[in-house]
């Protein structure tokens, strides 16, 4: 199976940011707020160093 | 506010139901009956290891020398099942030759090392040092 890097990050990140949330939190409504704040946060993140080391991609 | 319950459950079923979680991922937990946990848990883990070794992620195994394929070797064990079936899952083997693999190679890492906190949560649930909400499951 071939998954490009950007694919792969968003299945990383769903995966473990709902794993985080049901160890981390004890409601539903805590557990749904924080896995969806941890999900954008790994994509946020992980676009955001990328876009900063495309300079020394060169 | 969540009301908060403390566990009373006999030690040895937790210490079965940690050996359990580790080998199959959320079955400690649907032994101690928080089935939302077993289930996220399990699907959660099982996604990233099944992933990682369809995409050819390198296994790493006990009989190394090096202290960071040890560190690899590790985390991998701690995916339970997953280790013990990555021959079945993925017979072509790792190969980290192309980006796919080394990415693979990380997802089933980090299989491992998540399976590892939740049998970590498990204990501390089990042996009643964390409070869960009314609604923990």
């Amino acid at each position: 199976m071939i998954l490009n890097h950007f694919q792969t990050m968003v299945i990383f990140a769903l995966a473990v940011s709902a794993a985080f949330a049901f160890l981390s939190k004890n409601t539903m409504r805590e557990r749904i707020r924080y896995a969806v704040w941890a999900f954008l946060a790994f994509l946020l993140v992980a676009v955001g160093i990328g876009w900063l080391m495309y300079p020394f991609s060169r | 506010m969540a009301e908060m319950r403390k566990s009373s459950i006999n030690p040895a079923l937790v210490l079965v139901a940690a050996g359990a979680g580790w080998l199959v991922p959320g079955l400690g937990h649907a032994l101690l009956q928080r089935w939302s946990k077993a289930i996220v848990y399990f699907f959660a883990v099982g996604i990233l290891a099944v992933l990682g070794l369809w995409m050819r992620g390198n296994v790493f195994s006990s009989n190394s020398a090096d202290a960071f394929d040890m560190l690899g070797f590790l985390a991998d064990i701690g995916s339970g099942l997953f280790y013990f079936l990555a021959g079945t899952i993925n017979p072509a083997g790792g190969d980290v030759s192309r980006a796919s693999g080394d990415y693979g190679t990380r997802l089933f890492a980090t299989a491992g090392v998540l399976n590892l906190l939740c049998v970590l949560e498990l204990l501390h649930i089990g042996f009643g040092s964390k409070e869960e909400g009314h609604a923990a499951g």
